[in-house]
């Protein structure tokens, strides 16, 4: 079993100064803030699979451009009389799917990496961390020109995109956090008691960095949803009849002029969500990895 | 002692640039097809299709193409366009009047803000002012750079009319007006990075404020600002020189998108359209030189932090 440290357990316990309850109500706030955000994205995303208001791709002529607060219409319609609200919920699901896709297949290789990386001999720890550096040196938005130029587009290849460029990052903390972890004496004991370095991993490790797992991984949730939205706006991320939050602010800013609270909403939407997760993951971390505080990846 | 940690990033600087080179022309090569019938479209005939591949070498092994393709980049020649047939240096030298001065000038911008800001952010740290800073970043953070982009030529552009909502006015045809074209490209693209950079920036400062050495600094009668700028500063220079190295790639991504959304005539914007028209050889040969470009930064960043801090180079 991991044993806690209970070296200070009879050290008096400080006053807490007025600073650090400061940092702590901050950090509560940012945790409930983000949760908030973060929820509501999560409750459009999962409604829009059973339920949106009309067919995001279906034109209507009679009802084109109508502004927000129309009845039937609650954020209005495009220049085609297409329904903004179903666009929008619909490109929620677009978010979620290609950010939680791109995070978690980059945390899972990323751990894989991480802990072969810092339980390994010398040999192996710097291959590993000098291929991640070479990836790291190649801008993500190259990487998903070049799969684009050379796979097609498609949520598919933007998943494809995420995860190598999470990766090397994912790694490098994953390492970092485990070698943190190996030092310590339950470790020690658990390799004298004769168990094999897998179920040492697995048993004591992961579940002591899991903090860590939680936090990056909803920090770079967050990377995937702006690099999604700027992939599709660019024309090389998802396309019609598919939506995306990126892809309606494209088609807007053809319209600039004609309908502008059009480029409004979907920025909106990007903005609140990556806000979201990025104070959720914030305050996670002041609850679950005191130690990181204030550090970001 | 120098001298090794040199040879040993130089090393590696090489090695990396061989690498990415090798999963470039592998990936666009793998999944690129029959190039020569992709590039002439479904009408053409074998016969055209054999002599466009004669024409530019791709019948021949891959390892002897590769080869052929590095050195070639080596000697400066980047290879040919399929289509036009110009040279992919002079595409990408035509290029750069546009991309490098948005890029320098938008990262310029994003210092010149970013210092000031989390520096204060730092020391007014759990104080209203210093929170409003961190969260005005925070928010900032979470706008996506084309977005930013959208709203400062639709407020400026078409609402005001004072600035132009995109389009290219070339230096020689009018530099006011190239200038006048930059400025709210250079503007979204600055202040958007300024928000992440200045996080950073607050980081570093607080982390250096409470070292000893700010403290003892302090005791000999120093002022707070005096301390921080004689012996903080020097400190908290190494990690911020470090992220500048990793800001190269967000910069670059970011200098991709701005052109598209003031429709400026980049080297993004070639990329891009190259892409779409596979144009493989010049893909793969800008898509190179933007990778060398970045590793070279991040070279010279990693000399620059072993020269400042000899730990570094002790430790390797």
């Amino acid at each position: 079993m991991p044993q806690a440290d209970t070296s200070n357990q009879n050290a008096t316990v400080p006053e807490a100064s007025p600073h650090r309850r400061r940092r702590r109500r901050i950090s509560n706030a940012s945790l409930l803030v983000g949760l908030a955000l973060t929820s509501v994205f999560f409750i459009i995303a999962l409604v829009s699979f059973f339920y949106v208001p009309h067919d995001p791709n279906m034109p209507d002529v009679r009802n084109r451009l109508l502004p927000f607060g129309s009845p039937g219409h609650l954020f209005g319609t495009d220049v085609l009389g297409r329904d903004i609200a179903s666009q929008l919920m619909v490109g929620a699901q677009t978010s979620l799917l290609v950010g939680v896709g791109g995070a978690a297949i980059a945390l899972v290789l990323g751990t894989i990496a991480g802990l072969a990386a810092a339980s390994s001999g010398k040999l192996v720890d710097e291959t590993i961390m000098r291929g991640a550096d070479v990836l790291l040196s190649i801008p993500g938005i190259v990487t998903a020109l070049v799969l684009a130029a050379t796979i097609g587009s498609g949520a598919g290849t933007t998943i494809l995109a995420l995860t190598a460029f999470f990766t090397p990052s994912f790694t490098r903390v994953i390492r970092s956090a485990a070698l943190t972890v190996l030092e310590e004496n339950y470790i020690t004991a658990a390799r004298l008691y004769g168990r094999d370095r897998i179920f040492i991993l697995a048993r004591h490790v992961v579940p002591n960095i899991a903090g860590v797992m939680i936090v990056q991984f909803t920090l770079y949730f967050a990377v995937g949803i702006l690099v999604e939205s700027s992939l599709s706006y660019l024309g090389v991320g998802v396309s019609r009849p598919s939506m995306s939050w990126g892809l309606i602010l494209n088609e807007a800013q053809q319209q600039v002029g004609v309908s502008s609270p059009l480029a409004m909403w979907p920025g909106l939407a990007i903005v609140l969500v990556v806000l979201g997760l990025n104070l959720l993951g914030d305050g996670l971390r002041d609850v679950l990895d005191p130690k990181l505080n204030g550090r970001r990846s | 002692m120098l001298l090794h940690y040199v040879l040993r990033r130089l090393a590696f600087f090489i090695g990396a640039m061989f690498i990415a080179s090798v999963l470039i022309f592998v990936l666009i090569r793998a999944a690129g097809g029959n190039v020569a019938a992709v590039v002439l479209g479904r009408d053409a005939s074998p016969e055209a299709i054999n002599a466009l591949a004669t024409e530019y070498g791709l019948d021949r092994p891959w390892a002897v193409q590769y080869l052929d393709w590095i050195t070639g980049m080596m000697g400066g020649d980047l290879g040919q366009s399929f289509r036009t047939g110009e040279s992919v240096a002079d595409l990408v030298v035509s290029r750069l009047p546009i991309s490098v001065p948005l890029a320098g000038a938008g990262l310029v911008l994003a210092i010149l803000i970013a210092i000031p800001a989390g520096t204060y952010a730092a020391r007014n740290a759990g104080r209203s002012s210093g929170t409003l800073i961190a969260l005005i970043s925070q928010i900032g953070i979470a706008v996506p750079v084309f977005w930013a982009g959208v709203l400062l030529s639709l407020l400026f552009g078409v609402q005001l009319g004072w600035l132009p909502t995109g389009g290219w006015t070339p230096w020689n045809v009018s530099v006011l007006g190239a200038i006048q074209s930059l400025v709210l490209p250079v503007l979204a693209l600055g202040l958007v990075m300024a928000a992440s950079l200045s996080r950073y920036v607050r980081t570093a400062v607080l982390d250096v404020m409470n070292q000893d050495y700010v403290r003892t600094a302090r005791a000999t009668g120093m002022s707070q600002t005096r301390a921080l700028l004689t012996v903080g500063l020097p400190n908290a220079a190494l990690p911020i020189v470090t992220f500048l190295g990793l800001l190269i790639a967000e910069l670059i991504g970011g200098t991709v998108i701005i052109e598209t959304v003031f429709s400026l005539p980049g080297l993004s914007r070639m990329i891009l359209s190259n892409v779409a028209a596979r144009e493989v050889i010049v893909v793969q040969s800008t898509v190179m030189l933007i990778i060398v470009f970045v590793m070279f930064v991040n070279l010279v960043v990693d000399l620059l932090y072993g020269l400042l801090d000899p730990r570094i180079r002790v430790a390797g």
